[in-house]
């Protein structure tokens, strides 16, 4: 009896210990696709030796992981169909794989390995760690290599993803911050419509009359901004002031944050006032929320990303415009850091598939491809070519509004500031300041608050320093 | 394995240790699923977090820099840190003692043999079968800040409208009203389980000596119920420390790092910052604690369950 429940129980015990090795591998992704790729490999060397034609059938499958979900997705795979229709030599194989985040989180882990996928699409904050992971192939060497002309591409966007004069990344989907009004309620409060406050100030006074109170209750507040550290970036920026030390850590590694400055202090003080005035409704870290505040006129004027401008256009049950984020009245206007995400190259993949990496990213720069890009989602057109395209002309008259976004690119002046921050640690970063700004909304000195945050960041940069020596 | 006759002609001393090595090695064959599934997926998660929380962490999670107890010293100093801390107690105050009287509540009633009670059953219990992430979403809309029903009815009946998840003080406290919706289903199945396990007798010879309903829930169905009352104690108390699905969804940690608990805390020190090692060593600290917590429970709250 005994015996027999040793073999029992030694048995399951294997049944489990086998159960467990699968199950690790099943974790792995791109199983299936590896698993084709086999099969297509065994079966083109049977084929080579049968006939020479059939062979040319078979393509290289390069898999792009990307984070758009909703129109963003739809878009980008009916761009990468037209693209493995183009030609018959790669077949871009797009996967949706959650946030921004989530799918840094997921390359992590299969970074620089056979596993990786060709392409992935990572936010602008996440390029120092990109360019640090030694898990990508800078696409300037594809580039130098073809002689391939990016001065077609528009400068601005490609100042961000230019590091140390190496482009790393193919820019994508580029978004600039705007600022939208209700013209309605600017009617209704006795403002010009048609000329919207571009400064601290005139936004100050402007909330205050757009404001509408009822008893205790407020109906519609004057100005929002989004508990977002991106947008507190965009505003320091455009009054020329830096995230980080040296030239926002694009001359040499970046060592202190400096957002705590005179023009941070700017930007939170503004908060700051308008919140104690009442005139500042805080909707919250959602993106989603702020949107249906503005819907709800519940705001009347926000910030917005440009990604954003044309469903908020046509979805509002009134007149929306469009203007360009506002700056302090002691600064000068110096324009707009881009934002949004870029496409990188893995290495440690075959060669053959970074090729169908490299001839998909041509693909996509294409004033085709990009005016269709830019009238799906609202993104910028990466090459400018695209603006004359008939289907973007058209689009514009229709939403005259949507050209403010790209006119506000285009006017923006490089310089360090512009160009944004390149630091590892800029998720944390951002964190610290949202943290920051929503400290400040619980009325907490603006100083303090950012002085706090940068502390914080302080002490991760230098932490993350230490560790990657 | 030795057969039993030849183990029946050595003398008895070394039968007895024979028999001892033989209760051993079946009593260790019996433990060992477990045994291997605990190391596979607890004990070497817990050695590999007690070795991390050593370290710093470089860009692919690698430990490479020892730094002994830095990341525990950090963290103990930390104003954030502390604010988890803080957050964290007093969500589990808000929760626990809140979600098990409601579930209680509802247990005794649905235990009243009463027509329908089977429908009223379905329905407490039922929000066990709603996902984590499906009821936070639900309640993000009902809390929503422009559109959410919750402010529509008290704006309607003449309030003033709540920032529930935007301002620090009310956040923690819808994130806690949600958490214990969500625990109402799993608390009263139990309960209601432990419920219908007492002798009906003992209500009969409460009845004819004539004691009163309150008399009978003080002296009879309490104490009947402590062993699964300390039960659903302790399970939502360690639920309580562990939540994560809600705040993710509701407030991701914010406004002020109001609700960021510990567990949030660690994800977002480990899986959005990269930092494995501050978040390992917090880990650790929320591993003791939780450890604490449940010994004093087992020391003080079990001399008070009466076993039968």
């Amino acid at each position: 009896m005994k015996k027999l429940l040793l073999l029992f129980l030694t048995v399951s015990l294997l049944v489990f210990i086998t159960a467990c090795s699968s199950d690790a591998e099943g974790e792995e992704p791109n199983e299936d696709t590896a698993g084709e790729e086999q099969q297509t490999e065994e079966s083109s060397e049977s084929d080579d030796n049968n006939e020479e034609e059939e062979a040319t059938d078979e393509k290289v499958e390069a898999v792009f992981w990307h984070a758009m979900s909703g129109g963003g997705q739809e878009s980008i795979e009916a761009i990468a169909d037209n693209f493995n229709e183009s030609q018959d030599k790669y077949t871009i194989i797009p996967e949706f794989q959650g946030s921004y985040e989530e799918a840094l989180t997921k390359f992590r882990s299969v970074g620089g390995t056979e596993d990786a996928p060709a392409i992935i699409q990572t936010f602008e904050v996440g390029t120092k760690y990109m360019i640090d992971s030694g898990f990508i192939e800078p696409v300037q060497s594809f580039i130098d290599e073809e002689g391939y002309d990016i001065s077609q591409l528009e400068e601005n966007i490609l100042n961000y993803y230019t590091v140390d004069e190496q482009l790393y990344s193919m820019p994508f989907n580029s978004s600039t911050p705007v600022m939208l009004y209700n013209k309605d309620a600017f009617e209704e409060a006795g403002l010009d419509p048609e000329n919207p406050p571009q400064t601290f100030e005139e936004i100050k006074e402007a909330a205050e009359k757009l404001t509408v109170k009822d008893g205790d209750n407020t109906e519609k507040y004057g100005f929002s901004i989004l508990n977002y550290g991106w947008f507190i970036e965009e505003l320091i920026a455009t009054q020329g002031g830096l995230f980080v030390n040296n030239d926002n850590g694009r001359t040499e590694e970046a060592t202190e944050a400096v957002f705590n400055g005179e023009e941070g202090l700017r930007v939170f003080e503004l908060i700051d006032d308008m919140n104690k005035a009442g005139t500042y409704g805080n909707f919250g870290s959602n993106w989603d929320d702020i949107r249906a505040a503005f819907q709800t006129e519940d705001t009347a004027m926000y910030l917005d990303s440009s990604a954003g401008v044309a469903s908020t256009i046509e979805n509002a049950p009134f007149e929306v415009g469009v203007s360009y984020i506002p700056y302090s009245e002691e600064a000068e206007r110096n324009g707009v850091i881009i934002g949004g995400a870029s496409l990188w190259m893995s290495n440690g993949i075959d060669q053959e598939k970074q090729q169908a990496a490299w001839e998909f990213m041509k693909f996509l720069q294409t004033p085709e491809s990009q005016a269709k890009w830019h009238i799906d989602t609202g993104y910028f057109a990466i090459n400018p070519a695209a603006y004359e395209e008939d289907i973007v002309q058209e689009r514009w008259e229709e939403f005259p509004q949507l050209k403010v976004t790209v006119d506000q690119l285009q006017e923006t002046k490089p310089s360090a500031a512009t160009q944004g921050a390149l630091i590892s640690v800029f998720p944390e970063a951002r964190q610290q300041v949202v943290t920051a700004m929503e400290n400040v909304l619980q009325g907490t000195d603006p100083q303090e608050a950012l002085d706090q945050a940068a502390e914080e960041t302080n002490r991760v940069i230098e932490q993350a320093n230490r560790a990657n020596q | 394995m030795k057969s039993a006759t030849e183990i029946q002609g050595k003398s008895s001393t070394r039968i007895v240790t024979k028999w001892k090595f033989m209760y051993w090695r079946s009593a260790i064959l019996y433990l060992l699923p477990s045994i291997i599934l605990f190391s596979v997926f607890l004990f070497y998660p817990l050695g590999k977090t007690l070795y991390l929380s050593f370290f710093l962490t470089d860009q692919q999670g690698i430990a490479n820099v020892f730094v002994g107890f830095e990341n525990y010293q950090y963290i103990l100093q930390a104003e954030s840190f502390h604010k988890s801390i803080k957050a964290t107690i007093l969500f589990v105050l808000y929760t626990v003692p809140t979600g098990i009287v409601i579930s209680l509540f509802l247990a005794l009633l649905a235990n009243e043999k009463v027509k329908g009670a089977g429908f009223f059953r379905t329905i407490y219990s039922s929000t066990m079968g709603v996902s984590v992430a499906a009821s936070a979403v639900v309640w993000l809309f009902i809390f929503h800040p422009s559109m959410g029903i919750l402010n529509q009815l008290i704006t309607s009946i003449g309030g003033t409208s709540i920032d529930w998840l935007l301002h620090p003080d009310w956040a923690l406290v819808s994130v806690a009203v949600t958490t214990i919706w969500m625990n109402i289903g799993f608390s009263f199945l139990i309960l209601l389980g432990g419920l219908q396990n007492i002798d009906e007798h003992l209500y009969e010879s409460a009845k004819i000596s004539g004691a009163s309903y309150f008399y009978q829930l003080r002296r009879i169905t309490i104490p009947m119920l402590s062993p699964t009352l300390f039960f659903v104690t302790t399970v939502t108390l360690i639920n309580a420390f562990q939540t994560f699905g809600q705040v993710d969804i509701l407030t991701q940690g914010g406004p002020s790092e109001s609700t960021n608990l510990i567990v949030y805390s660690i994800y977002r020190e480990a899986f959005v910052n990269y930092q494995f090692g501050t978040a390992s060593a917090q880990s650790i600290f929320l591993f003791l604690c939780i450890l604490i917590v449940t010994i004093l429970q087992f020391k003080f709250g079990e001399r008070k369950v009466h076993y039968q």
